[in-house]
């Protein structure tokens, strides 16, 4: 009796409230920004108490401040015990101390590679808001390496340790391979730039293959690009810092000036020849030949052909690379957008998509659409023809940096792609015999 | 011999601390012209209701499985109506919590009786996957006090949000960490 | 000795033999999860548990047979598998990912060993490597490569397809349509023959036009040319485009703005602010001084924009369609919201101030986008925006307590703030030539010349304005205040050249018109007097209500907003 009561009460109310509805949904206009307050705030009889939202706040200021410092510390002691110190097994100690707390506690976020992103960004965004703590991630490993050569790749950087760890049996990479795939860094390097300059994507941060480890959480490629690294990793030490990694490439450049720089002897070269395949990288130079391959005449004559085609070389790179400016702007999701939606209105696509519905609900006027589209293009124009330009430049610095014959006597670990790892320390019989000594 | 290479690594020694030099130089200014928009405060990723078209693409597209992207609810604008169209199907008519009633997919959403015709609604957001389901229907016939939002306790603050480039309405975009939500009507 | 070294290697070579079958089991173990994590990845993606259209199916039976018990257990139980199906997979894929980590750093670590147990020493080759031949093999191979990549990217371009180059054909004119461009945007001189916002255009209190009526008599209607009743109340100024005229008025409940047409007094539309998402019904704590609808409105020609003490922000086109709206929220504001609204370009910029937590914000004035949004840090504030070109750039400039500050209306960044001001604002900044002047009564009449960095070049507390904004050209600086004073300033020195007192105090602001100002009080009589380095009067006119408003200018004519009615004023005779 009392159940059906109830339920009868129910039934009412219901429909109450469902004609309230249809008398409501009638009197709606068709827009989609038409929320507003259909229905009053109850007055509780009950003294129920209206709750409020939780806002979980994000990641504290401070930490960020910490990690810039934890940085500085890091770099500072990596830069210690590679060239003062000498010690391959600190190194090796602070890259798993970098790992946990720059991979595994900060997650990966922001980190010195991606802020590349952020820096372009900010110089050609004005509106872009840039925090000061990633200006430090960017700009303190930058001026160590000025000073000390890459100990940031051979000890900070989470990217470069978690890669360290897994070097197991690396193989030698032929010396003309090890340049061809050098050159992609420059490429990534330059479309990153580009990209992020025009807000069109992050793409180190999207195709970092190593956060998801990080951050135990990823899409599956992200993942599975991480896993063959680092699989890959094993035979071929580094694979990502040595072939793609575009912070690794201004290191690069940025370590030939250094002030001071590990060497593979604390003295003087005895030229014994062990440390010759100590480098999984490959970086140690080894000596030049006495014998020169071929006539002066020979080499100086490609020297100035090769000088004399770098400046075509920049050009027909930039013609190249304004010719690349409609696939690179469709990158850009306004670009991308406006084709879409020009497609839809030529008729040649007759199914919408997501983004093509939602922009024609906004009600913003299509002309707005490509007029962005358009802007972005331009610049587009613009940004591509100085890319193709650099990687001209790149191509041919490359060539005649290959056609510069300078003698060398020792065994010396090349500048710009030496990583401080202190491998080598320990083969060369010099240091161990200094190091005994200064044990007795 | 010996003499002209000393000379020779002395030339090379100076230009490579001239061009350090410059390069110092260089990185200054570059810093100091990102600088003149830098801010000592954080950034961090959040949805703006206003644009929020509730496709669904949060739920996919978050680098976190399930993603950080999760419904808030202000109870402050709710109706704590009996027929919610946040929590029912459009064509339920049996109000009561069965599974075939519900439009939330992992059943997120907990309905209370508070008191004669009101219900509470919680969400659970260990289930709550953000796809945005309740936010649509509660916006389009209930007071719109649903709302998708950036649950910064999950977020990891990708320096490139994932869902924010697949979001059609443009709708993330980076706010300062101090005031880190955008709640529509709401003011925290 | 020997046996010495031979047990080590005995040791080592135990060691060796243990960390290799750690490295077989956990390397076995890594490849089985591997392939289980894989499996449930693969799976969960070709059947998603959380659209399972055997679940779809049966919800559409339901819709059939809506009374069926059978259904709907059937499909609580499905669900409820389906939710189990989806949780589970995530547990699974999760712990599978933790056990294949595990078991690699086993894998790592037991290699590691062995190679530490079985550390060879390093060989020597027959010969070093002859870095020079490796040189040419690489040279040339670096130029397949450099062909190679040319060669590739030519074949992108001729993939490569575009819908929109003939658009970018035209680029010129679609932007101009889009409103990407300067063209897009009214210039100045159009600026200067509307009155586009409060104070006129870019809010600086300046009118140039010809022959604006200085004789008239609201009570006799001597020159009133029309006069028409306004039906809610607002204490915003009337903005006239052309021949359109354009206020808003309000009440607790209601927001409206209306349309009139300048030659005729007709109302061309009159429209209620609804359909404003996340407004609530709460009602604003408001002043009477301030009322519901305080803001001025303002147009960039093709679109009027009102906000309203509720901080519901509304776009209407000429027409009265409402365009966009949006909700700011409540402003904490304990006498009622105030700023008016100002445009650059293509952004309406809104000054949200409030006790804690206000905004700049800047608007797309086509999609009503937020396009920047700057915190301030600023106490209350009731002045309005201006946005002047200083020079080489444009500024908003803004009169609050603490700082007065400015703005670049491209990015909302601050460009420069001086520090020191006291009393929460509601007079707006007054520019002229490179100075700006900010007043606040019981604070500071600050002249602030505009160099590189600004500063305050004089500063007088003698007179300062409450409510009513003071106007400045090259010459003079006008200030009116609450207790009827109005004050002539040289604007570069700050020497005092005249003070005369009135019956009633200011709350309306000063506006130049060429040579004369123009300055009404809360009585509603206008006085008007030359700009000039002596007090003379040119006339006294009554209107006949109260009035708070500042008057919209035309040629030939004032647009004036009375307590009620809104009048037009101009010359009878001709």
């Amino acid at each position: 009796m009392i159940s059906d009561l109830i339920r009868h009460d129910q039934i009412t109310r219901k429909w109450t409230v469902v004609l309230l509805l249809s008398i409501l949904v009638c009197s709606i206009p068709t827009q989609i920004h038409s929320q507003i307050q259909r229905f009053p705030k109850p007055e509780f009889e009950s003294g129920h108490v209206v709750p409020t939202p939780t806002t979980p706040h994000p990641r504290q200021d401070i930490y960020e401040y910490i990690d810039v410092a934890v940085l500085i510390i890091a770099l500072s002691t990596a830069s210690y015990l590679a060239l003062k110190k000498r010690s391959r097994n600190g190194i090796f100690m602070l890259s798993l101390f970098s790992l946990l707390y720059f991979g595994s506690w900060r997650k990966g976020c922001v980190c010195a590679i991606g802020s590349i992103q952020n820096i372009s960004l900010a110089l050609f965004d004005r509106t872009y808001v840039i925090p000061i703590t990633v200006i430090a991630f960017f700009t303190i490993p930058l001026l160590f390496t000025l000073f000390f050569g890459r100990t940031f790749c051979a000890a900070v950087c989470p990217l470069g340790a978690i890669q360290d760890v897994v070097i197991l049996k690396p193989v030698k990479v032929a010396a003309w391979l090890q340049k061809v795939l050098g050159f992609i860094p420059h490429i990534y390097l330059g479309l990153a730039v580009l990209l992020a300059a025009y807000g069109a994507d992050f793409i180190i941060c999207r195709y970092d293959p190593f956060v998801g480890l990080f951050r135990f959480d990823a899409s599956f490629l992200m993942l599975l690009f991480g896993a063959v690294l680092l699989i890959g990793g094993i035979f071929v030490a580094r694979p990502y810092c040595r072939f793609l990694c575009p912070y690794g490439l201004i290191l690069n450049w940025i370590s030939r000036l250094s002030k001071h720089h590990v060497t593979i002897t604390p003295t003087d070269c005895i030229q014994c020849r062990l440390c010759e395949d100590s480098c999984p990288f490959g970086a140690i130079l080894p000596p030049t030949p006495e014998k020169a391959p071929e006539a002066r005449s020979v080499e100086h004559k490609r020297l100035a052909i090769l000088l004399a085609l770098l400046p075509v070389l920049i050009i027909g790179g930039a013609c190249l690379g304004s010719l690349l400016h409609t696939p690179l702007s469709q990158i850009h999701n306004t670009v991308q957008l406006a084709e879409r939606v020009r497609l839809e209105e030529l008729g040649k696509i007759q199914d919408t998509v997501i983004e093509s519905e939602t922009f024609q609900q906004s009600g913003k006027p299509v002309e707005q659409l490509y007029g962005e589209a358009a802007l972005i293009k331009n610049r587009f124009i613009k940004g591509s023809t100085y890319l193709g330009g650099f990687i001209g430049l790149v191509f041919g610095t490359t060539l005649i940096g290959l056609s510069i014959r300078r003698k060398r006597r020792d065994y010396t670990p090349d500048r710009g792609t030496c990583l401080s790892c202190g491998r080598c320390f320990a083969y060369c019989p010099v240091g161990k015999k200094e190091s005994k000594e200064d044990e007795k | 011999m010996k003499k002209e290479n000393d000379k020779k690594i002395d030339r090379r020694q100076f230009f490579r601390s001239g061009t350090r030099t410059a390069v110092i130089v260089g990185l200054g200014g570059l810093t100091a012209h990102a600088a003149n928009q830098a801010t000592a405060k954080d950034t961090v990723w959040q949805i703006d209701p206003n644009l929020c078209v509730q496709c669904e693409q949060c739920a996919e597209n978050c680098v976190l499985s399930p993603s950080a992207v999760k419904c808030v609810h202000i109870y402050d604008m709710c109706g704590y109506c009996d027929l919610c169209s946040g929590y029912f199907e459009p064509n339920t008519d049996e109000l009561n919590t069965g599974a075939e009633n519900q439009l939330c997919p992992t059943s997120a959403i907990t309905r209370t009786f508070i008191e004669d015709p009101y219900f509470k609604y919680d969400i659970d957001e260990e289930k709550c996957i953000g796809c945005g389901k309740c936010v649509k229907g509660c916006g389009a016939f209930g007071n719109g006090s649903l709302q998708l939002q950036v649950r910064h306790d999950r977020c990891v603050n990708c320096n490139q949000c994932a869902i924010a480039i697949a979001c059609p309405a443009d709708a993330f975009r980076r706010v300062p960490a101090d005031h880190p939500y955008l709640l529509r009507g709401y003011d925290i | 000795m020997n046996q010495k070294s031979e047990e080590t290697r005995d040791r080592k070579k135990f060691g060796y033999q243990i960390a290799r079958s750690v490295a077989v089991v956990s390397g076995i173990f890594m490849l089985i999860f591997s392939i289980l994590v894989l499996a449930n990845y693969f799976q969960t993606k070709t059947t998603d548990p959380l659209n399972s259209p055997a679940l779809e199916t049966l919800m559409g039976q339901m819709e059939e047979r809506p009374d069926d018990q059978a259904l709907k257990e059937q499909i609580r139980a499905l669900d409820l598998l389906a939710r189990k199906a989806y949780f589970t997979t995530q547990w699974q894929i999760r712990t599978g990912g933790y056990l294949i980590f595990g078991s690699f750093i086993v894998f790592i670590v037991s290699l590691r060993i062995m190679g530490h147990m079985k550390s060879k020493l390093p060989v020597v080759g027959e010969k070093p490597v002859n870095v020079w031949e490796s040189a040419g093999l690489t040279r040339k191979r670096m130029a397949i490569t450099g062909f190679s990549m040319a060669i590739i990217s030519i074949l992108i371009v001729i993939l490569s397809h575009s819908e929109l180059e003939e658009i970018q054909f035209r680029i010129d004119e679609v932007m101009d349509e889009a409103g990407l461009t300067d063209s897009a945007y009214p210039n100045d001189e159009i600026l200067r023959q509307n009155w586009p916002g409060f104070r006129g255009p870019y809010g600086t209190g300046i009118a140039s036009f010809d022959n604006v009526p200085t004789e008239w008599d609201g009570p006799s209607g001597q020159n009133v040319l029309w006069k028409t009743e306004i039906p809610l109340h607002g204490m915003n100024s009337p903005i006239r485009w052309d021949n359109r005229l354009f206020v808003s008025g309000a009440d607790e409940t209601r927001r409206q703005v209306y349309c009139y047409d300048t030659d005729t007094s007709e109302m061309l539309w009159q429209r209620d602010v609804l359909d404003v998402p996340g407004s609530t019904d709460e009602i604003p704590e408001v002043s009477y001084d301030t009322g519901y609808a305080a803001p001025t409105m303002t147009t960039d020609g093709e679109r009027v924009f009102a906000i309203f003490a509720n901080g519901d922000l509304v776009c209407f086109d000429f027409e009265g369609n409402q365009i966009w709206a949006i909700s700011l929220g409540i402003p904490q504001n304990i006498y009622g919201y105030s700023s008016s609204l100002i445009i650059y370009q293509n952004r309406l910029i809104v000054l949200f101030d409030q006790e804690t937590g206000g905004y700049l914000y800047a608007f797309n004035t086509q999609s009503g986008r937020m396009e920047w949004q700057t915190s301030r840090e600023n106490m209350m504030t009731w002045a309005s925006p201006i946005c002047v070109n200083t020079g080489n750039r444009f500024e908003i400039i803004i009169n609050a307590n603490p700082a007065v500050a400015s703005y670049d209306p491209s990015t909302g960044r601050v460009l420069w703030s001086i520090e020191g001001m006291t009393v929460d604002a509601a007079p707006s900044v007054a520019y002229a030539d490179g100075w700006a002047y900010a007043v606040n009564e019981y604070a500071f009449l600050w002249a602030i010349k505009l160099e590189d960095p600004p500063q305050i070049g004089w500063e007088n507390i003698d007179y300062l304005s409450e409510i009513s904004s003071p106007v400045a050209n090259e010459k003079f600086l006008f200030v009116a205040t609450s207790y009827g004073d109005l004050i002539c300033f040289d604007a570069k020195t700050g020497d005092r050249y005249w003070v005369e007192s009135f019956d009633h105090g200011f709350y309306s602001s000063p506006i130049l018109v060429q040579d004369k100002v123009y300055v009404m009080d809360y009585e509603g009589v206008m006085q008007i007097c030359y700009a000039d380095v002596e007090y003379r009067p040119i006339s006294h006119l009554e209107l006949g209500e109260a009035s708070f408003c500042i008057p919209a200018f035309d040629d030939n004519r004032i647009f004036i907003r009375g307590d009620t009615h809104l009048y037009c004023i101009g010359h009878e005779d001709e």
